[in-house]
């Protein structure tokens, strides 16, 4: 990541859960995450985390991870609002608060992110299909344009399903190698090595990469951002088109 | 723990296989068996159907279970389940009265000193299980390692010891241990909006309904059901406690038997107490109340699952055995007295029945934690815990407790 950003100076990092493994004491953050994310931190990149079924609840608390003791909650940068979601439990305060959230947000682009991915293609958890039929509904009716997930430690980028985009890009930690089995739901996947992603919003436009450990890209592409919806329960004018390079 | 594990005592080895004993397995397989056989169907088998079709259902087709299943969770959970509460609560208020496992304070003690033991080691073993298995986010669901199914343990508890005076224990214990379960879910439990003073105003009006058709002698039960206890599933809703439980301050208004008739020990059909005909009317319905609760709560796809799902069933099968033994020595040591022919043994295997927390187990599980991983792998931890049942007639085979004890009179 660092060297990517010596080429792309991006200055915000979206966690999407299982942020940590094993123990997650004040020592253990900082040896897994403060220590190699060091030169990232000292530049001024902010990380916004989401959390995962691997992590410790009061992890919301850890000042690095910028989620200010909250489960879930919403940030904005220029055009774009981002909305981070505890898919562990999904509780009707969440349900609640996500609904009203999208529905007051003035931004062009509506971004989800959280750990449990609603499509996912992986052999090991597949979609969370409960999450699912909750927050589609919820996402389709305020024209969110992208969401991303982890859990399944693969990377997969889904065919637009009901008009929003959908990553699943959990192989930033650890791989499962060969998990992937492919439907006509998938668009592109890659399961040979560990992978991240960079993003880059341009007024209507979302350039992605998706490069693995040893730097290759392995997919990219751009996302055109569907029009916005005068009201709530509109179906979106345009869906969102995807163009792989 | 003074006395030694033994069931009844009443035929020495050398009869193993004279016509007596052969007489008395004839006896108990005419007698015994058929009732027991009768019980389980009548109050065991369709939860765990409905939880089958349920697992069944949602790793073949998940998007129509999910839909057809929240849509009905609110009616199955909240509503329907009453009458399940209402009618463990009924068992419960008929074993206070005389003749009942509850009657008298003292007899009471022991078991719920032990409980709580047992409920303190599970929990802390629950904790340091998952944080193990690297899943420390499950430790939120601690208070469903307190579950006893009483059914179950009811069940299997007859099938080992019989008529071993195990059983009131053991229904004790379990009785004890699901109260602190449900106390733990009222402190914990992340209901909704909570407007405790206005939810304990209409609780009050419903108990002072339940009261005034007491003292008028009212011998319906509808009256209750319908005035006293609508007004106490209002007040429960309205505080943010579960409102499954609702029925569960009423039911002791209703006019009952002057003795209790056994736990679990259907009413007779010519009973004209209030409380007798409740169960006669709602026994069948609370059944297939119970088996939409299984294909409710107990869908839980096969993918879901991480190693932290094991973190219940670990803990309840170390932890409950562990602390029964634990509370029992603690409460002898404070002078409480074990009841007659119970022993070290009989309670490892008391222990290991305790630790089936299925459909209660699903109950907590559900009231405590929204849709997601984590109540996926807490409930399938709970129906893990069936895993109870097999182990303690292993357990009791091995250290011939119960039925398995040397000399144990088949006949019984």
């Amino acid at each position: 990541m660092e060297k990517v950003r010596t080429a792309f100076p991006f200055e915000l990092v979206i966690m999407l859960g299982d942020n940590v493994y094993g123990g997650q004491e004040a020592a253990d953050l900082v040896k897994k995450f403060q220590q190699p994310y060091s030169p990232l931190l000292a530049a001024g990149v902010t990380f916004h985390a989401s959390l995962g079924n691997h992590d410790q609840p009061n992890n919301v608390s850890y000042k690095p991870f910028n989620m200010n003791g909250a489960r879930y909650y919403s940030f904005a940068r220029k055009n774009v609002r981002f909305f981070a979601l505890d898919t562990t439990q999904m509780d009707a305060k969440q349900v609640a608060w996500i609904d009203a959230a999208l529905q007051d947000a003035k931004e062009d682009w509506k971004v989800c992110y959280f750990h449990h991915p609603l499509y996912s293609n992986a052999r090991r958890h597949g979609s969370s299909v409960d999450l699912r039929v909750i927050l589609e509904p919820i996402f389709v009716k305020h024209a969110v344009n992208v969401v991303f997930s982890g859990h399944d430690h693969v990377y997969e980028r889904l065919k637009p399903q009901k008009g929003i985009s959908y990553f699943v890009s959990g192989a930033a930690g650890q791989l499962r190698r060969g998990n992937m089995r492919p439907t006509e739901q998938t668009a592109a996947a890659f399961d040979q090595d560990q992978s991240f992603m960079v993003v880059e919003i341009l007024r209507d436009e979302m350039h992605f990469r998706a490069i693995s450990r040893a730097g290759k890209t392995v997919d990219a592409g751009v996302i055109h951002r569907q029009a916005r919806i005068g009201s709530a329960g509109q179906a979106a004018e345009n869906l969102p088109a995807l163009a792989r390079r | 723990m003074t006395h030694k594990s033994s069931g009844p005592t009443t035929r020495g080895k050398g009869m193993e296989r004279s016509p007596a004993r052969r007489r008395g397995l004839r006896h108990h397989a005419r007698t015994t068996a058929p009732r027991l056989g009768r019980f389980a169907v009548e109050h065991l088998l369709l939860l765990p159907l409905g939880a089958l079709i349920a697992l069944t259902w949602v790793n073949i087709a998940p998007e129509s279970y999910f839909t057809f299943t929240f849509a009905i969770s609110f009616a199955v959970n909240d509503v329907a389940m009453t009458i399940f509460f209402a009618l463990m609560t009924k068992e419960i208020v008929e074993a206070t009265v005389p003749g009942g496992v509850l009657h008298t304070w003292r007899r009471v003690m022991l078991p719920v000193i032990a409980s709580v033991a047992m409920s303190v080691v599970t929990a802390v073993i629950y904790v340091r299980v998952v944080a193990a298995l690297d899943e420390p986010v499950l430790s939120l669901g601690w208070p469903v390692t307190l579950a006893t199914d009483l059914t179950f343990t009811y069940f299997i508890g007859r099938i080992i010891f019989r008529s071993h005076p195990m059983i009131p224990f053991l229904l004790l214990v379990g009785i004890a241990a699901d109260a602190c379960g449900f106390l733990m879910l009222g402190l914990f439990s992340p209901a909704g909006d909570v407007h405790l003073w206005g939810g304990a105003i209409i609780l009050a009006g419903a108990i002072g309904i339940a009261a005034a058709l007491r003292w008028r002698r009212v011998r319906s039960f509808w009256p209750y059901l319908l005035g006293a206890g609508s007004a106490s599933w209002l007040g429960f809703f309205w505080s943010g406690l579960h409102p499954a439980l609702a029925l569960v301050p009423i039911i002791p208004f209703l006019p009952h038997a002057r003795r209790d008739p056994g736990f679990f020990i259907d009413a007779r059909p010519e009973a004209r107490d209030a409380l007798s005909q409740f169960e006669i009317w709602w026994k069948y319905p609370a059944q297939v109340t119970l088996l939409f609760f299984g294909l409710v709560n107990a869908g839980v796809p096969i993918g879901a699952l991480e190693p932290g799902t094991w973190g219940l069933p670990i803990a309840v099968i170390l932890g409950k055995p562990l602390g029964l033994l634990l509370g029992v020595g603690l409460a002898v040591l404070a002078g409480f007295h074990l009841p007659h022919r119970v022993g070290w043994k009989d309670l490892i295997v008391a222990g290991l029945i305790a630790a089936i927390g299925f459909s209660i187990g699903l109950f907590f599980s559900t009231a405590l934690l929204a849709p997601g991983q984590l109540h996926s792998e807490t409930s399938m931890g709970a129906v893990l815990s069936l895993v109870g049942a097999p182990l303690a007639v292993v357990a009791a085979m091995i250290l011939r407790v119960g039925r398995f004890s040397e000399g144990a009179d088949v006949s019984r």
